[in-house]
């Protein structure tokens, strides 16, 4: 059992890397889209904040699954050049969308919390909006921001799992590849899928339990 | 209109004589369901260079409205404010500019909570004033000396007591080197022992000649350093006059009754 499971560990460790990078993908264009959105809808015009709110409440309200069937098989259908994804690509704009709809929500909430009598002080010294942005929300609201992003980042490394449907040779793919040609091991196999997910969650586990301990609320009550 | 660039002392024109001149101001709020909340209902004044001018009112008479105008936090719907040669209320007024020149303080301190006391003061001069790290540190620490906080510099305001953390928010403002401090009943959220603190900063300051346009309920303050009380009705100035005069014999019936209610 262990030389075959030996024999596999390529395969399943080429759907790792798949797995990472598809998720470090997303994760980052995410944050950077959600954050974006999320400022946007705290301290933008009304009209912005209506508009951005349906799209995220689009995205939050369907499943992963049924996103990933649009962005693969729909939004190629439009026959607009740039909508053409290949099955990687289709995974990390999926991902993106996904996550950038919680991120967003989370960012918005931060800079809410953080109270508006001090954006009152900042502009009252003469700080520009952009200057009480970057120097009075924005450190605060990260402190905030930290352990909740944590929680969806390992959310998404999970949920990269759905993505086989449309091909993507990630983790779960791998092994079912696998299993195909050695079904007498299945059980091995996926103790080994599990523990290679579990190792690719376990320090965004440990970095949100930090985060949480070290800005929980520090300095920030209203 | 152009402004000289300079002026002599001996220049008794009215624009230098008056920081502020607020002429026929408006200001409506919308609240629930689109009703009409007339804030300020066209209201004058002029404040004098070196003047205390105490504002007094019932609550909801327009005292917070009329004074967060004066640096342009609140935009008035028609009407004309002039702050030391600027309009506040043309658009093209560099807002910033002039609140640089105009320091308020708050009702709730509004501190930078994640900063120090010693970097609330720094923050604003290096970002705004361009000052060098070294000599914002130098300026941050004379003005928590001059407020009495000096060993305080390195504490958070979650860790300073009302009365602290506002006189930490006065030497932020005065750092700036204002010509005109606006306060906003900054002793209404303290402790009862901590007021006199305040109240005895704002009065050194006033006695240094500070413009100051002050909304309190302290008559006490009111008394002893304002150089005139102007008494708020219905988002206009009802009664102005010296602090002697409005406290023993008030004019206007509405000035009366305020009396009757905090005396
Ligand atoms: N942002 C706002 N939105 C809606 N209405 C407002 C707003 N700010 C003030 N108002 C209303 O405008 C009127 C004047 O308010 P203002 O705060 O200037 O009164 P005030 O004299 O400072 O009262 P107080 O002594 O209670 O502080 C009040 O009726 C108030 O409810
Ligand atoms: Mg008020």
């Amino acid at each position: 059992m262990l030389d075959a499971l030996q024999q596999h560990m390529p395969f399943l460790l080429a759907g790792l890397w798949m797995t990472v990078q598809v998720t470090l993908l997303g994760i980052c264009f995410g944050t950077l889209f959600g954050t974006l959105v999320g400022i946007a809808r705290a301290l933008g015009p009304r009209p912005a904040f209506w508009i951005l709110g349906a799209y995220i409440h689009l995205w939050r309200g369907t499943p992963f699954l049924c996103q990933i069937y649009i962005v693969y098989f729909v939004l190629p259908q439009t026959g607009i050049a740039w909508l053409q994804f290949d099955s990687f690509q289709a995974s990390v704009v999926a991902l993106t969308i996904y996550s950038s709809s919680y991120i967003a929500e989370i960012v918005r909430a931060a800079i809410n919390a953080v109270p508006r009598g001090q954006v009152e002080g900042a502009r009252s010294v003469g700080m520009t909006s952009g200057q009480t942005l970057r120097y009075v929300i924005a450190p605060q609201a990260l402190r905030m921001v930290l352990p909740p992003l944590g929680g969806v980042y390992v959310i998404m490394v999970k949920v990269t799992a759905v993505l086989s449907v449309i091909g993507t040779t990630e983790l779960v793919r791998q092994a079912n590849l696998v299993i195909q040609r050695d079904p007498a091991n299945i059980m091995p196999i996926f103790l080994v899928v599990a523990g290679l997910y579990f190792v690719f969650c376990y320090p965004m586990l440990l970095l949100t339990q930090w985060a949480e301990r070290r800005y929980g609320g520090l300095h920030l009550e209203a | 209109m152009s402004e000289p660039a300079t002026k002599s002392p001996g220049d008794t024109s009215a624009e230098s004589r008056d920081i502020i001149r607020v002429e026929n101001v408006h200001k409506v709020f919308r609240g629930a369901k689109d009703h009409r909340i007339v804030a300020l209902a066209g209201v004058s004044e002029v404040v004098a260079r070196g003047e205390v001018l105490v504002l007094l009112g019932q609550s909801g008479s327009g005292k917070s409205t009329l004074l967060r105008s004066l640096n342009g936090l609140e935009a008035v719907d028609s009407g004309r404010i002039v702050v030391d040669g600027r309009d506040v209320t043309d658009r093209k007024t560099d807002l910033n500019a002039l609140r640089e020149e105009v320091g308020m303080v708050f009702q709730n301190f509004n501190l930078f909570k994640h900063k120090t006391a010693l970097e609330n003061i720094t923050l604003p001069l290096e970002v705004v004033r361009r000052t060098s790290r070294q000599e914002a540190r130098e300026r941050a620490e004379r003005m928590l000396a001059r407020v009495g906080l000096a060993d305080w510099a390195g504490s958070y305001p979650s860790q300073l007591s009302g009365g602290q953390q506002q006189r930490v928010a006065i030497a932020r403002s005065l750092a700036m080197e204002p010509k005109v401090m606006l306060f906003d009943e900054v002793t209404s959220a303290l402790d009862p022992e901590t007021v006199g603190g305040v109240l005895r900063l704002m009065e050194e300051l006033a006695g240094e000649g500070m413009t100051m346009v002050v909304v309190t309920h302290e008559i006490g303050f009111a008394k002893r350093a304002a150089h005139r009380i102007a008494f708020m009705d219905q988002g206009q100035v009802v009664e102005r006059g010296d602090p002697q005069g409005f406290f023993a014999a008030p004019q206007s019936e509405r000035a009366q009754q305020f009396l009757e209610q905090i005396l």
